[in-house]
Parts: C-alpha cells; structure tokens; sequence
C-alpha cells in the first residue's frame, strides 16, 4: 500500500515538471506574447507541487521505514528474452536531492519572475528553467545509466542556450557554444559507460548491492573502464581540470540561471553520478584514485586561479569550482554521506552569493561599516607561503588561468580544427572538379572551429 | 633626439583629445550624471549627435518605428509635423495634383518607414507583397487615385517601373560604418579578439579595487611597468600570438623604458603617420571605451576610487594596448591574408529612393499615368533626394518634443490664468531638493497641509563639504562635483566613544573571505552552507523582513544620539588629512545668506524644514545613479542636517543680523532626510528643538507621514508589478519591500520621465500637477533686481539638470551603445563597474531597467525672468551660452509680471502660441493618477492651492 503511494508520488516528482515544460512549449507555440503571470502560474505549480511530493515522499519513506522504492515505469522495447526496462528509483541519494532540486527551482523561479519581470524574453527563460528542472529530476530519480544520460542531456542542453541568451552580443553565443561542445565530449563517456554496461553485464540499472543506496552490479563489469568512462562524463558538467574552462566563460546569462546552474544543481549533477556509481569506486582503487587527482588538480587550479579574479562572477565561479573538486575528493575516500551533505550545503551557499552579486557594492559598503575600517586585504596567507621570486611567476599563472585553455585551444582544438578545414577545402576540390565552383556560404562546421578558437 | 620631443609634444596633444572623447564615468560608488556627449557641446544639439553617431556607431534619436508609434497614439500630431516643417510662401506644387516638395517630405514624417534594400527587396519584389497590395495606411481616396480603373497589383507594378526609369545615378553615402579606424580598421585583421580578452583581464586586475584576494604584485609602478614585469619572466603564457611579446616588452623597458616613448616607436613600428595619430589614437582607445575611460578617470580624480586609487596613466594603457595589437598583428600577418571587408552595394541608394518614391505615391495618390507626363516622375524622386534617414528622424524628434513643450506651457499659463486664492502667510516652511522625484513629495505635503510653504534648491544646500558618518570608514564627498571640498564634516556621537564596527561584523567578514577559498570554504561551505537555506528561503519570499532581520544582525538595533562637528574656530589650519575640519562662523554665515536669499526664505519664522535626500536599495550596481546628484552622488541628508546647525549656530544668527537679516524668535531650522526609495523620513537633532516650535514640528510630522504614503502610491502606478487598486498604505509597503528585495532590478525608477526644468516662484506653480516630471528650483526674480542671483543659480542649475536629462536621454536613445544595456547578466568588476557576463568592455552609462519609461526629450527650462535679460545672462556666460544656443536643453522665459511665455528658438526668443484655453481641474492629486500607468499632462490640483486644502 505504501509502496503504491510512494510509487505515485514519485511518478508526480518527474511529471509535474515535464508536465509544466510541455504546456509552455505548446503555449509558446501558438501565443506570441503569453502573459507572464500565466508562465510564472505553471512553473509555480509544477515545482511547488514537485517539492511538495517529494517532501511527503521523504516524509513518508522516514515514517514506514521505507529505504528503497523502485517506479517501473513501462517497457520500451523487447527483442526476444530481452526487454528494456524504464524504472525509478527512490532511495537515500535520490529523495534529498529530488526534494532541494525542485525546490531550488522553485525559488529561482519565484526571484527570475521578479528579476526578469519585462524582460523581452521571459517566456523562453522560464520554459529553459523547467527543462533543467525536469532534466535534474529525470537524472536523480533514474533508475539506470540510460535514463540518466536522458536527464542529462536535457540538463545540459538547457544550460547552453541559458549561456547564451543575450544572443544579440557575439561573447554569449560563442561561450554558450563552448559550453555545449564540453558537455558533448564529455558525454560521449557517459553514452560508452551505458553501451559498456549493456555490453557487459546486459543492464545498466541500478541494483541494491547492499551498499546505502542502488548503484552499479558490478559483478561481470570491467570496473576500470566502466568507472573512467564515467568520470569522463562528469568533467564537463561538474567543470573539472582539464575541461573546467568554460565556466567562467558561462557566467554570460541572467544571475539567476548562473546561480542555480553553476552555483548548485548542473554543476554538482557530476557528484551525483559518482555518487550514484559508488560501487565502482569501490571495486577498483585505480578509479578511486583517479577521481581523487581530478578532484585535488581542480581544487588546487580553481583556489590558485580564483584568487585573482577581479570579477564577482568569476570570482564565485572558481569558487564553486574548487568546493566541486573537494567534493569529488570525498566521495574518492568513500566519504558518501559527507560529500551528499557538502554537495546541498555548497549549493545553497553559492546559489544565494551568485543571487546576491549584483548587491556587491552596497555589501562592500556595509561590511566596511560593520568592521568598523577599510577592510583588510587578504592575500598575506599566500604571500607568506610562496617564495617571493616566485609569486610574480605564480601570480600570472593564475591570470592566464593556468595555461589550460590555452593549451587546448592551441594544442588540441587548434589542429583538429585545422584538421577539418583540410578535409573542407579537399572536399571542395573534389566537388568542384565534378560539379563546378559552390555556391552560397562556407560550411558551417569550418566557421565554428574558427570561433572556438577566437573565443579563447 | 630633436624630432623626438617634437613627436612627444603631438602626442601629448594626441591622446589628450582622444581622452576628451572617453565615457567620463566615475567609479559606479561615485556616480554622477554627465551630459554622455559632453565632448560635444560646441556643436549644434543636431550636429553633435549625428557627429558622434558616426564616431561611436551609436543612434542619435529614437528609432524611426518608435516615432511611427507615437504618431499613431497621438502622442505626436499633425501640427506638431506642420510645425517642424513648415511650408515656405507659395511653394508650388510639384506638378498638377501633387503635393509641394515640403509637402511631400511631411508626408513622409507623418508614414514614417524604413526602405527596403538589397535581397530583402528583391525578395519582396518577387515573392512578396510589395507590388501585389497598398502599404498600410493608405487612405481609401488614394487608393482609388492610384488605381483609376486598372486593379491594384497592375497598378502598383505600373507605378514601380515608371519610377523605376526615372532613378537619377545617386552616389553612395558615407554615413553608416563607425569613423573609428585603428589597426583593425587600418589592415583588416581583428586584432581585437586576441587582444581583448588579455587586457581586459589586466585592466581589471590592475584598477581592482579589493574583489580579488590577490593583488596584481607590481601595480604601484603603474600598469606598464607591471605588464613588463608580470610578462617578461620565463615560461609565459603558451598563446602561439603571445610568445614574441616577452622580448618586446624586455626591448622596451631597456630601449624606451617611458610609456611616451614606448607608444611613439609603436606608432612608428605600426608605420602610423604623425598627421594620422589624432584620428588613430582615438579609434585605439575608443575600442576599449569603458576601461579606458576608467584609466583616464582615475588618473584625473584619485579622490573618486572606492578604496584606494592605483597610480593610473591613459599613457601607460595606450603602451600596454599597442603592444599587444602589434603582437596580434604580426602573428595574424605570419597565418594569412586578412578577410575582406563587406562593401555596401552601390545599387543600394537608388533602391532606398525608388522605395521611399513608390511607397510615398501611394499614400499621395499619385497614380502611374499621372507620373509618367514629362519629367514628372523624375521630379518626384528628386523631392525625396537627400531627405535622408537622420533628417527625418531629426524633425520627428522636434515634433515630439514641441507635443510635450506646448503642452506644459499651456498647463503653466492656464493654471496662471485660472488665479490663486490670496494665501495666508505660511506657518511652515519646507525646503527639498529641487530633484523631479520630489516633486510629488512636495506637492502631497502642500495638499494635506495646506499651511506649509515649499522651496526647492540643490540638495546640498550651499555645503561644501566632505562628510563621515558615525560608521563610515572614510569621508565622501557630498557637494556637485565641479567642488573639490576642503571642509571635512564629522558625525560625533554625543555619549563617550563608539566602537567602529563590532565583532559579528569581523565574524562575517572573515567568514565571506573564507566562502571563496579551498580548506576554508569547504568548512564554510559544507558545515554553513546548509545553514542557508533559511536566507535563500527569506531573501526570495519574504524580502522585506529578511532585510530587516539582516540588517539589525549586521549593525544592532537603535541609533545612537549625534552631533555634527560643525565649527571651527577662526584661523584654525587645515589637519593633518588635508581638510579644514568644520566651518568657522563667518564661513557659516556666507552660506546660510546665500541659500535664504537665492530661494527667498529670508523672511522665515517658526519651523524651517531642510529636506536632503538619498536612496538605498539591492540588487543595484547603480545605486549611486539614484542618491542626490547635488550632494555629489551621496546622500543629501547630512548637508540638510549640517546647514540647519549652522543657521540655529547663535553667532551665525548675530552675524545675519548685522548683514540686516533677522528672524523673529522663535525661529528653528531641522535637518531631514527623505529616502526616495522607501519613502521614510529622519528628522536630525530633534532634541535641540525649542519648546515653542515643537507642535508646529508635530503637526508636519503627520503630515509628511501621509504626504510620503501617497508619494509612494503616486510612484506605484509606475511599477508594473504594483496593482492600480493598491491603497497609499499598502503602496507604502510595497515601495519598502523593493528597495530590500535581491531580486527587483526597479527598486525606484530614478529620474526616469525627468523633462521640465522650473526655475521661479512656487506660488506659480504650486496646486499645478507636473507628474514628477519636473525640477523645482525657488528663485524670486522681485528680491534680484540684477539678475546676478540668477544668473549664479543657472549656471549651477543649468549644467547639473542638462546632466542628469541628457545622461537619460543617450542611454534610452540607444541602450547598447551609450547606455550599458540590461542589468540582467551585469557582472561587477574590481568594485568600480559592471561588465555585460564575463569579461566585457567595462559599461557606462545608465541601464535598460532605469531608463525604459523615460521619454526622450530635452530639459525644458522655464525661467522667471524677461526674454532681453535671461539672452544677456547667458551671452556673457561660454558654458551655458553652449547649452541653451547649442541647444542641448530648450529654455523657456517666463514673464514675471505678465504671464507671457517667450521659447528659444533658432538664436532669439519668440512668443509661444497656446494651442487651447483650457486646463483640467480636479481636488487631489490622486484623482489625476489613479488608474493610469502613462504620463500625464498637467492639472490643476485644487486642494494644493491654499488656503483650506484638503482634510486628511
């Protein structure tokens, strides 16, 4: 009986914020000017009633005792013996992270409504809102791999066009574009996580392996490419070294989409997933340990590097950076329940300095008057701690942001764009000697490498 | 080594009027509002706009499709048209059954659209409906006029061909593409893209005024000595472009180690000839405007950095900037031919003219066979030769703001006509800032009591002074920013000493430090973090009480009794921090003379009120934008406070007394001061008050208390999100919770819709509703028969109100490119601006949010004085002779005696020509606003005329 219940309410988890990105597509569609009253009513009920669902889901799960729900939710196909099952999961990990996601939406929505207000293009940031907002419930509600990489792309499309919403100005397209091609790299892991485990062990759902929640059977997988596949995977979103330089980049939207991307729910989806495949750090050190350099090179890169932001933005975005490679080091020593309090503390935390940004001034003013003198600088720690010959050398290093865009732009992206435009101007030839000169405008694919690079 | 110094010298001159064409804005803690075009009031209004049109590829005037809709709501009319572009005598038609060249030209301003060229032309031509129906708005008469008998499509393609053979050759005109030409310009490689990223980063670290934890080691020898410093050592940046810049720099420091040096062999590495520096340098740095506005800011006024000013040079940023083109450059030149540049098609002019001929036939009714007679069609186009877009957008502009201008003089004239009721002598003054938005509170306070009498001046109130408050870490200045103060005033608390700052303060800020750091901020992030749920929570649904919880957490509760330290004794020499600290008596004295008798207080008695004000609010990079921009930017409250200590001050009073000016006993002055944001009131030192005027102050208490409630209400029809059927209690609230909420990007609207500027006798305007729309200034033309009170108080009034309305003018006008744009991805930089995202050209100028009800028309400036003498007083004077015969505001002379009104115009005054008699009336303000959301004209508020105003 409770388990029907349950069962329901985290089937109403997941549609209600579907159900709300679906009605403002079909609205957007047919009305030009949908009033904005309206689009606040639907995203308001659909996340409010979400939160609340998962608040009694929670609620409940406490009460009866309940440790671990699984929703199927339908078969998509079946060849023969085998079927694909599409399933949820409620359990430890999922239910926090459903009820702050939702709610975190919820209340980014209610502070846009008022932040957005008259803005020409209310409508499509809302509607973006909710597809990040299903997208984080599908992924953290998923019961295995490929529902997850469903979610994720959701998330990580909305967070793209997000980026890049001032698109009349070239620098948010350009940033939005390099965003985009980080989470398709880093996705390509996920997606061979998903054919591996299919390949290897027939499934990629997530089981009770007698652990604290449902996670990866492991038992006829190869642990260590399975488990850096993952990892792969979650570089791009969580913004990790070596492939963590379009964050900054991406603090070209309103403050309240970087807010709640890159101050709480995309950027922290990377510990999730971890999270969720414990069991492969667990079974193999040599992934564990891997997980834990990333972690500690980004937290290192993102501390040095964010010291000498001199913007806000920016500042906060190294910031959530380095908090993120911390946490990725917790979860490496197998520190879950820390790490899952670390991942809702920073988020919150950060959420609300990045909604607070713009108010930086007027801070500034009053944290003068409550210290009562100019406020002191900081910096003697570091100064202290490196060699004076040094600090000059260190101090561009981190202007440079540690020369890791530089070196993939130049080393990795550089030749594969020139790469392309080879086999561009040899597929002209060819053409040409068969069908004359080309007409209209130069492959699109050519002009896109050129502005990755220019956009470094 | 001769020709050297002589190339210095140019450069000199080089740069420094290339800075003359840099944003002059201070940092955003500081800001004041400045003509945005400043650099160019030699020039006509007109001209000046077109000119730096072209120079900074910005638009001079509202967009054509934005005057096609105020020609539909009426807001311009057909007059309005006639009057801009009136007919000459006798004008003959174009031919028989035409309109006259001028008429054809009007009709062209009453249809306004853009023509249509190139592909999207031919597309219309070929799919489109182009030739197939009528443009909108053609008259059914014309219609019929063009088709005869044939139907509409061959009628209309008739009309298209017969033009068409009639096209004259017409050159291409060079209007369109910026004028600025730097190296891009000059060769065709972008150097920008690889160069901007990495100065904008160095610009930004080096003003940084304490965001980052680091500071850029170095920067006290300047920002070119730093680069050098920073980017000579070894392993540098692997950028392909940047890896020959180490040798470069090491070249410069050994061979032209001096910025001037250094740019003077750039230019001649460039191959940059000395005549082209001028034109060259300026495109240079004004493809960089905002930061190298801010280097040339804080090289000008170091006083104006928020903590402290890094030794800033334009030169040096010039050096750095060079350097780094030329780098570009040469890698750019070592990968490949530049891309080339987009040509206009010279096919293009002739299409815009066949276009604007065809469409305008059409709403002549002016058929093909009637153009096809002689030279007729070719007569037509050349009417419309040469009436270009910035022409046209030019008379519409004048058209809209001559609707405004006839309207406000016949509100001022008919209101004159419609009498007073002869007024009891006041029982209590009040003096305000002569800022638009207090327009309303005064006219609120007038109408609930009708006993009071109102002044208006510039909110510092004669002060010029540098103040620290209680709290404050360090003294601002709160005088216009033309004065360099040298009075430190200092707020004492009365009870022994106060601790500045307090432990919790300390806790924060250490704490804040921590959040953005690695082993710290995993503790405060991890053990804090969920702690803040409750904020986020608080700060999104229940703003008002989170700010309050907030800021008595922050700074305790109660405010502990103070006093200004106001006086210095006689001869007293400046301290040791540079300033005189206070005002002797006699310099009290001068001050408090001129104020009463500019504005006409001298015969004061009882309870004199000096209101300054201020404005706070969140979520507001631009919070500075709304303070008093007399008080240079801050808070006006404290010069309020600081003038009524020194006219109480016993020996100012005995002083004044000398000079023949003497107030009855008892006669008390009480500093105030009004948040423009919340609407609350302080009223300073109110324990010094005698017994005697204590009822009077109680009883304007109570009614400055409803009189701010239904300020708030009036400023509430404004925000879109406040309901029209709030009460003034409820819009009381909601004006209080904007101003403490993170999320509201409108926590007032400023000056926004400012237009009219009043210089004369509130008794002629009082009872008179001007919609906040108005400065008021008290001026008394019968106590200054020499006009020399006036002409002082125009040339400070003058150049502050063309400041604040030319300032809001360019950023409505064009929000991108003069304005800074939407608040929304704002990003605040080293404390002094705020960037558009991540790293962008620092944004000057006003955002979208602030400015987007605002009606761009020039100050319209109504003085009381005689034509003959307001001509003499601005002809002897260069700086408002600029203004008024430039035209950067419309100036007005309002007779003193009769009430004639008399509009400059084309270098002479003529008379103004009511257009009606008639004037609105209604008994209170509210009864005016309610309901409407739009601006309003003026009416005539019976309850504001005393006596026996409104009960309340």
């Amino acid at each position: 009986m409770i388990e029907t219940l349950l069962a329901s309410m985290a089937f109403a988890i997941l549609a209600l914020p579907t159900a709300a990105v679906l009605i403002l597509a079909v609205l957007l569609w047919f009305f030009d000017d949908v009033p904005e009253a309206v689009i606040w009513a639907v995203v308001a009920t659909a996340f409010g009633g979400a939160t609340l669902a998962g608040l009694a889901t929670a609620g409940g799960m406490v009460v009866h005792d309940v440790d671990e729900v699984r929703v199927p939710l339908g078969t998509w196909f079946s060849v023969g013996h085998y079927e694909f099952e599409v399933a949820l999961v409620l359990d430890r990990l999922s239910v926090p992270f459903a009820v702050f996601g939702t709610g975190l939406v919820g209340l980014v929505g209610a502070f846009s409504q008022r932040y957005l207000h008259r803005e020409a293009r209310f409508a499509r940031f809302f509607l973006l809102l909710s597809v990040l907002g299903a997208g984080v419930v599908l992924v953290v509600l998923a019961g295995s791999l490929d529902l997850i990489f469903m979610g994720w792309e959701l998330v990580g499309l909305s967070s793209a066009l997000l980026v890049a919403f001032f698109d009349h100005r070239p620098a948010p397209v350009r940033h939005g574009l390099r965003a985009f091609i980080t989470y398709r790299l880093c996705d390509a892991g996920l997606l061979s996580a998903v054919v591996w485990l299919h390949h290897t062990a027939g499934t990629s759902a997530f089981v009770d392996v007698s652990g604290e929640w449902a996670s990866i059977d492991v038992t006829h997988v190869p642990v260590v490419t399975a488990g850096l596949f993952i990892l792969l995977a979650t570089l791009g979103k969580s913004a990790q070294v070596p492939l963590g330089g379009w964050l900054p980049r991406a603090m070209e939207g309103p403050t309240t989409s970087s807010a709640i991307f890159y101050g709480a729910l995309s950027i922290h989806l990377g510990p999730y997933l971890l999270l969720r495949s414990a069991t492969l750090l667990e079974a193999s050190p040599w992934v564990a340990g891997a997980v834990f350099t990333i972690g500690l090179l980004t937290a290192l890169h993102g501390t040095v590097v964010g010291r000498v932001q001199s913007d806000i933005k920016s500042a906060l975005a190294y910031a959530s950076m380095t908090q993120v490679g911390v946490i990725f080091m917790e979860i490496a020593l197998g520190l879950r329940f820390l790490a899952l309090v670390h991942v809702v503390g920073h988020a919150s935390y950060r959420s609300l300095q990045i909604l607070r940004s713009p108010s930086l001034l007027h801070d500034q003013h009053n944290m003068e008057r409550a210290v009562g003198s100019a406020l002191p600088h900081p910096g003697g720690h570091l100064e202290r701690l490196v060699p004076r010959a040094l600090q000059p050398w260190l101090y561009r290093l981190a202007l440079e942001r540690g020369y890791l865009d530089a070196v993939l732009v130049h080393f990795v992206v550089g030749p594969f764009a020139q790469l392309a435009r080879l086999l561009d101007r040899l597929e002209r030839a060819w053409l040409s000697a068969f069908a004359g000169p080309p007409e209209g405008p130069r492959a699109q694919a050519v002009e896109t490498s050129q502005d990755i690079e220019a956009s470094s | 080594m001769v020709t050297q110094s002589i190339q210095k010298s140019g450069l000199g001159e080089a740069v420094a009027h290339a800075a003359h064409l840099l944003p002059a804005q201070f940092p955003l803690q500081s800001f004041v509002h400045h003509n945005t075009l400043h650099a160019f009031e030699h020039l006509p209004f007109a001209e000046g706009v077109g000119e730096a049109a072209k120079l900074f590829g910005a638009q001079p005037f509202m967009a054509e499709a934005a005057f096609a809709q105020h020609l539909a709501s009426g807001r311009i009319q057909a007059r309005d048209l006639d009057f801009v572009l009136p007919e000459t005598a006798g004008e003959p038609a174009l031919f028989e059954g035409a309109p006259t060249r001028t008429g054809l030209r009007r009709l062209w301003l009453r249809h306004p659209f853009v023509p249509v060229t190139g592909p999207r032309l031919r597309w219309r031509l070929a799919e489109g409906e182009l030739l197939e129906a009528f443009q909108p708005g053609v008259s059914e008469a014309a219609r019929r006029a063009v088709t005869g008998d044939e139907a509409a499509p061959e009628a209309l393609a008739a009309l298209w061909q017969t033009l068409e053979r009639a096209l004259p050759d017409v050159r291409v005109s060079d209007s369109g593409a910026p004028a600025a030409d730097g190296i891009a310009g000059r060769t065709g490689y972008a150097v920008s893209e690889l160069v901007h990223p990495t100065l904008i980063r160095l610009c930004a670290s080096f003003l940084d005024q304490g965001v980052a934890y680091w500071r850029m080691p170095g920067k006290e020898q300047g920002l070119l000595r730093a680069v050098r410093d920073l980017y000579t050592r070894p392993m540098g940046p692997p950028e392909p472009w940047l890896r020959r810049l180490p040798a470069r720099l090491a070249a410069q420091a050994a061979h032209t180690p001096a910025a001037e040096a250094t740019v003077v062999a750039l230019l001649d590495e460039l191959e940059i000839p000395e005549d082209d520096w001028q034109p060259f340098i300026a495109a240079t740095l004004l493809s960089l405007r905002g930061w190298a506005g801010m280097m040339h800011q804080l090289e000008l006024r170091p006083d104006r950095a928020p903590v402290a000013a890094p030794p800033a040079r334009l030169m040096d940023y010039l050096a750095v900037q060079l350097s780094l083109e030329a780098e570009a450059l040469a890698y750019l030149r070592r990968r490949g031919p530049p891309a080339p540049a987009p040509r206009e098609d010279p096919r293009e002019a002739q299409e815009r003219l066949l276009y604007a001929g065809f469409v305008l036939a059409q709403h002549a009714g002016i058929s093909a066979a009637a153009l096809a007679r002689g030279d007729r069609a070719a007569r037509w186009l050349d009417a419309l030769a040469g009436f270009d877009e910035l022409e046209r957008r030019r008379l519409l502009h004048l058209a809209f703001e001559r609707r405004h201008r006839v309207e406000v003089l016949d509100g001022l004239r008919n209101h004159a006509r419609a009498g007073r009721p002869e007024a009891p002598p006041a029982r209590i003054r009040a003096v305000f800032c002569m800022d638009d938005r207090e327009e309303s509170t005064r006219r609120h306070l007038e109408e609930v009591l009708p006993e009071v009498e109102t002044f208006g001046y510039a909110g510092f109130f004669g002060v010029p002074m540098a103040y620290e408050g209680l709290d404050d870490v360090r003294p601002t200045p709160r005088c216009p920013v033309v004065i360099d103060p040298r009075h430190l005033v200092v707020e004492e608390p009365l009870d022994g000493p106060h601790e500045h700052g307090s432990a919790v303060g300390r806790l924060r800020h250490g704490v804040a430090i921590s959040g953005q750091t690695m082993v710290r901020g995993s503790v405060v992030s991890g053990a804090l973090g969920l702690a803040t749920v409750v904020p986020l929570i608080g700060r999104v649904l229940f703003p008002r009480t989170s700010e309050r919880i907030s800021h008595a957490v922050m700074h305790g509760v109660g405010v502990p009794a103070t006093r200004l330290a106001l006086e210095r004794p006689e001869g007293a020499p400046a301290a040791a921090d540079g300033y005189l600290h206070g005002f002797t008596v006699e310099e009290m004295t001068g001050i408090v003379q001129v104020v009463l008798q500019t504005s006409g207080l001298t015969e004061a008695r009882g309870l004199v009120v000096f209101v300054g004000h201020g404005s706070h609010s969140l979520n507001n990079p631009h919070e500075g934008a709304y303070q008093c921009g007399a008080a240079g930017g801050g808070p006006g409250g404290p010069n309020a406070r600081a003038f009524a200590t020194m006219a109480n001050h016993p020996g100012v009073r005995g002083r004044l007394a000398q000079g023949g000016l003497t107030f009855p006993e008892p006669t008390w002055f009480v500093g105030a001061s009004h948040d423009t944001g919340d609407d609350s009131m302080i009223y300073y030192d109110e324990d010094l008050i005698p017994e005697a005027v204590q009822a009077d102050l109680r009883i304007l208490k109570a009614a400055m208390e409803e009189a701010r409630r239904r300020d708030a209400h009036e400023r509430c029809r404004r925000f879109m999100l406040a309901p029209l059927d709030l009460d003034p209690e409820g819009a009381l609230a909601h004006a209080e919770a904007r101003t403490a909420d993170l999320a509201q990007p409108r926590p007032e609207l400023g000056h926004a819709t400012n237009a009219v500027c009043i210089i004369g006798r509130r008794s002629r305007t009082r009872g008179l509703f001007l919609d906040r729309r108005a400065f008021l200034v008290s001026y008394d033309p019968t106590r200054d028969p020499d006009r020399s009170r006036l002409a002082a108080l125009l040339e400070t009034v003058g150049p502050v109100g063309a400041g604040i309305n030319l300032e809001y003018y360019f950023s409505f006008v064009d929000s991108t490119g003069y304005g800074c744009g939407t608040k929304l991805p704002h990003n605040i930089v080293g404390l002094l601006g705020v960037m558009d995202g991540h790293a962008s050209d620092l944004r000057t100028g006003l955002p979208w949010q602030m400015v987007e009800i605002h009606e761009p028309v020039r100050l319209l400036t109504i003085v009381e004085a005689e034509p003959d003498e307001l001509m003499a007083i601005v002809s002897a004077r260069p700086g408002l002779a600029r203004l008024v015969v430039n035209g950067w505001i419309q100036v007005v002379a309002w007779s003193p005696s009769t009430d004639e009104l008399h509009v400059f115009d084309g270098g002479a005054f003529r008379p103004h020509r009511p257009e009606t008699d008639q004037l609105p009336v209604v008994k209170a303000s509210m009864d005016v606003y309610r309901g409407h959301r739009e601006h309003l004209p003026p009416t005539r508020v019976t309850d504001g005329l005393a006596p026996g105003g409104g009960a309340w």
